[in-house]
């Protein structure tokens, strides 16, 4: 136990949407290491999986992307959510928390029987 | 909805990328680059040296090139991308084997084509509903007499007492077929045909016009018009403003209200009709016609629209409720006829079975056909698999999977075929067109064209597909199984040591055992063709030239329209090197007639149930070189004297066996006739009929009492070409009446150029696909022969250096090649006889079991075998064995 955990499948673009909403702009590199220090350091991102997920969120047009310039001068790619993206964050939180809303029902010690 | 749309677009996103990929790979490098390098500057930020950061950078990162092959995956469509590399691969493997790949195509576009061609005449006759607005709930009525299923036509009264009871449709309308007018517009007067229709016939069949509206109620008696688009642009240029404005019918004016659609020529899609007047107009301007209330008087054809929701069962259920229930109304005698109906459209219920079976064997052909040219095609993938066994074994020693060679060979055969779709449409195209020159016989004009629709479309390209699939499944299973050992050290790995039997040598007598068949059909075809031409018509087809009018149409009374009659015939025969003129109504072998029953005057039970009716001015017999064997010729009786006639020997024969028919009285339905002259049997309706009886009756006499409703022809008897005096004749029925229209100007060959339609059309259409399988089935040999001497080169070469003589080689190569032929002869000759059999109802004078057809079929084939064989025995023949044994 206590060992990191790998990313669900289908939660590592939520979690992209929601870093992005709260960042702001954010290359690649600062995403993957704002996702594991919100996790608390309990998550590991496979980056191979990271940029093909950026590349479908843009294909779809939720996020976009353009080449910047970092903190320390680094040419690198920043992200950026647009106005379908912030929608769809929006959506799919709403629709996560009702799944463990409904998914803590059953894992609560049975109480009442 | 969002999402549907996000995910259309990451979808075109990705698509486009395959079809033209971008800057996205070295994007994507310079990005992990990126990433790279900001790790590498946080490790050295952690105190490390710059090789140890970046070191310890790249193990956090992982599999780069994995990234990157994620990466590639996800920005475009890997599948299509697999799918556009082994078209290239296919492209170039049939571009090197152009001649191989050509033979293919051309094999599966003749055999696609010919099914194109006939599959374009089912679609046209049996499939496409008529251009009318919702073609599946508009049904087609028919009365069926007592004990009969089909068909006959309604009268009035029973029209409208069915219309007033059934409650299934929500309208019914009734159109009589055919009648004809002259139209007069700009100067030459035009024979046109048209219908009478009740004047909501537009609204049940619920057409949409090109211009101005269908009939309404109101216009029961009006002079109203209807012109169909065809003849709106021919006489009247299309002009939108014709609406309202008036037109000469007949010498009668009209309104015209509306026009008909291009697509819509009368509802059952065969005739012709160009213009529509209501029903009662039309009766009003054929005074003569049989009273139109009659009981007994079948002359209307009657449409129903299904009402909503109501099923064709139900329908049916209530027509023969109504059916018992209406027994008034039923013609004495057929108290217990039924009604049965089909989807208006649909063709004529008596020439269905007829036309169906026709095509179902022309069907039947040309699947053989095509068969033949698949056999032939899957050779031609057999031998290239086999060739390539060494590159498929090579490409799996390599990692290639075995699906993954299926599908490639599979992707060539469908690639092949699809060519040969194409090229096969098109070459129905050119076939359909050559079709459009046979003119079906028939006393009225008929509208046959055929055209590639979208049903011919779509049959050719699933035709195609499941070609390909079919052709390129077994040689796909061996490119995909080679013995590798063997097919590594170039030997031939498809060919299992020791069996005598191969796949290919099957398929090639399949071939020649189906060409066996198609060439006795053809035979058979061609006989009957040669056969037809030697029928003894009984009346001359040299030296005649023929001209119809019909004055009536103009509103002469029978008088003027005999003296005009008179006039024409006299002017006619007065013209230099014209023998003789003379007036008939229809002339004999136009498709059909009217037909009487009659019996003989003073003893009932000598009767002749049905006599094909004609009319003949003096001179007929003579001008058309019928003898005449007893009696005399018609001789100008007065109208209203009692009427005579002139019957065929057959009729005389079958009324009057034993005694002199001269002077005899027969009963007709209308009148009474005294027989005064016997002539020689003609064939009256088609070249293949048994002799039918056949009565003439004089044109004077008939004039007023029955006039024609096809009009009536002068023929001319010539010394000379008769073709050089239709204009002379034409002048001569100006001169007399410029507003009379002519129709039907051509001499007497060319008229009986359609009477052999049918024996044309199929000899010529069982010819070329003889042919064509009999070309395709010998390259199929000859492919097989060749491929086989090349297989055995070097064991031919050891037989040489043996001692065994080039002569010898020769015998074996062709040996083995007749073997085959004979095998297949063997097969397809029993087929053969027994599908003869089916087709003999349209063979004319030649047994289906045709001696010589089938004798000589099976020699041709062996030559033709031998022939095919030739070539690659000469080729056994001069193998140099010090070469062949020096090789590998």
């Amino acid at each position: 136990m206590g060992g990191k955990t790998d990313v669900w499948q289908g939660t590592l673009a939520l979690m992209v949407l929601r870093t992005l909403e709260s960042m702001g702009p954010q290359h690649g590199y600062g995403l993957a290491r704002r996702i594991e220090q919100t996790s608390g350091g309990r998550l590991e991102l496979n980056y191979g999986t990271l940029y093909p997920a950026l590349l479908k969120l843009e294909q779809e047009g939720y996020i976009r992307s353009a080449w910047g310039v970092s903190d320390n001068n680094r040419k690198a790619k920043f992200y950026e959510l647009t106005k379908a993206g912030a929608k769809q964050a929006r959506k799919a939180v709403a629709e996560w928390e009702q799944a463990t809303e409904i998914l803590a029902r059953f894992l609560a010690p049975a109480e009442e029987a | 909805m969002d999402r549907l749309r996000a995910q259309l677009r990451a979808f075109l996103l990705r698509l486009a990328n395959t079809v033209a990929p971008g800057s996205g790979s070295r994007d994507f490098d310079a990005e992990l680059e990126a990433h790279i390098a900001l790790d590498t500057e946080r490790g050295m930020q952690r105190g490390l040296t710059v090789a140890e950061a970046r070191r310890q950078a790249l193990v956090h990162f992982g599999g780069a090139e994995s990234a990157r092959q994620f990466y590639r995956n996800r920005s475009t469509l890997p599948w299509l991308e697999i799918f556009m590399r082994d078209l290239r691969t296919c492209f170039r493997t049939l571009t090197r084997h152009w001649v191989a790949s050509l033979v293919a195509i051309l094999s599966i576009a003749l055999g696609i084509g010919a099914n194109a061609t006939i599959f374009a005449m089912v679609s046209r006759f049996v499939l496409k509903p008529p251009a009318v607005g919702n073609p599946s709930t508009l049904l087609a009525l028919h009365t069926a007499p007592p004990g009969e299923r089909c068909c006959n036509s309604f009268s009035l009264p029973l029209y409208t007492d069915l219309g007033a009871r059934a409650k299934s449709f929500s309208g019914m309308a009734a159109y009589f077929d055919f009648f004809a007018a002259s139209i007069g517009n700009n100067g030459t007067p035009e024979r046109v045909w048209g219908q009478g229709v009740t004047p909501n016939f537009f609204s049940v069949a619920e057409m949409s016009m090109v211009a101005g509206r269908g009939f309404i109620p109101s216009e029961q008696r009006a002079p109203v018009v209807v012109l169909g688009e065809t003849l709106w642009r021919s006489s009247f240029h299309a002009d939108p403003a014709l609406i309202g404005r008036p037109i000469q019918l007949s010498g009668r004016t009209f309104t015209v209200v509306g026009v008909a659609p291009a697509a819509f020529h009368g509802i059952d899609q065969i005739l012709n009709a160009q213009f529509w007047i209501p029903l009662d107009t039309m009766v009003s301007m054929t005074p003569d016609a049989q009273s139109p209330t009659e009981r007994n008087a079948h002359w209307l054809q009657v449409i129903a629209r299904l009402r909503p929701g109501v099923t064709s069962q139900q329908a049916a259920a209530e027509l023969q409720t109504l059916a018992g229930r209406m027994s008034d109304t039923f013609a004495d005698g057929e108290k217990t006829s039924s009604f049965v109906f089909d989807q208006a459209g649909s063709l004529p219920p008596r020439a269905r079975t007829m036309v169906r079976v026709f095509l179902a064997a022309l069907m039947t052909v040309v699947l053989l056909v095509l068969a033949i040219a698949g056999a032939n095609v899957a050779n031609l993938l057999f031998a290239q698999a086999v060739a390539r066994q060494r590159e498929m074994a090579v490409r799996l020693s390599l990692g290639a999977t075995r699906a993954s060679l299926r599908r490639l060979v599979l992707l060539e055969s469908l690639l092949l075929s699809l060519a040969g779709g194409v090229l096969g449409v098109l070459l129905a195209l050119a076939a359909t067109r050559g079709l459009a020159s046979f003119h079906f016989p028939a006393p009225v004009p008929l509208e046959l064209s055929l055209t590639l629709d979208s049903r011919v479309l779509l049959f050719s390209f699933l035709a195609s597909v499941v070609c390909g699939m079919l052709l390129g499944m077994g040689p796909a299973w061996a490119a995909s199984h080679p013995r590798l050992a063997r097919a590594l050290k170039g030997e031939d790995a498809l060919a299992a040591p020791g069996r005598r039997v191969n796949l290919r040598s099957v398929l090639v007598v399949a071939q020649i055992a189906m060409a066996v068949i198609l060439l006795s059909m053809t035979g058979l075809f061609l006989r009957s063709l040669q056969s037809a031409a030697r029928i003894d018509i009984g009346f001359e087809s040299r030296g005649l030239m023929l001209l119809s009018v019909d004055p009536r149409l103009n509103g002469y009374t029978p008088q003027r329209t005999l003296a005009f009659l008179q006039q024409l015939r006299d002017r006619a025969a007065a013209l230099p090197s014209v023998s003789q003129a003379a007036i008939t109504d229809v002339l004999p072998l136009s498709g059909g007639h009217r037909s009487d029953g009659f019996s003989a005057v003073g003893s009932p039970e000598q009767t002749v149930g049905s006599a094909d009716l004609y009319v003949a001015s003096p001179g007929y017999f003579h001008a058309l070189g019928i003898p005449i064997l007893a009696g005399h010729d018609f001789s100008n009786e007065p109208p209203d004297a009692p009427p005579v006639a002139v019957v065929s020997r057959e009729f005389a024969q079958r009324m009057f066996p034993n005694s002199n028919p001269i002077g005899r009285h027969i009963k007709g339905p209308q009148s009474d006739f005294e027989i005064i002259g016997v002539v020689g049997d003609i064939k009256s309706r088609t070249l293949g009929e048994e002799t039918r009886p056949v009565l003439f009756r004089s044109l004077a006499q008939t004039i007023a009492r029955d006039p024609s409703a096809a009009g009536y022809t002068l023929v001319v008897h010539v010394n000379g070409n008769p073709a050089s005096f239709g204009e002379p004749l034409r002048r001569i029925v100006v001169t007399l009446d410029p507003s009379i229209a002519i129709f039907n100007q051509e001499s007497m060959e060319q008229h009986l150029r359609s009477a052999f339609f049918l024996p044309r059309l199929s000899a010529t259409l069982f010819g070329v696909m003889g042919f064509i399988g009999l070309v395709l089935a010998s390259s199929g040999l000859f492919g097989v022969m060749n491929y086989a001497v090349g297989r055995r080169t070097r064991e031919i070469g050891i037989r040489m250096a043996l001692g065994a003589q080039a002569a010898a080689l020769r015998r074996m190569v062709l040996r083995q090649g007749v073997r085959l032929a004979v095998i297949a002869i063997v097969l397809g000759w029993p087929a053969a006889w027994f599908l003869a059999k089916l087709a003999s109802g349209y063979l004319y004078g030649v047994e289906p079991h045709d001696l010589l057809t089938f004798a000589a079929v099976p020699p041709l084939l062996v030559f033709i075998a031998l022939a095919a064989c030739w070539l690659p025995a000469r080729r056994a023949a001069s193998v140099d064995p010090m070469q062949t044994l020096r090789t590998d």
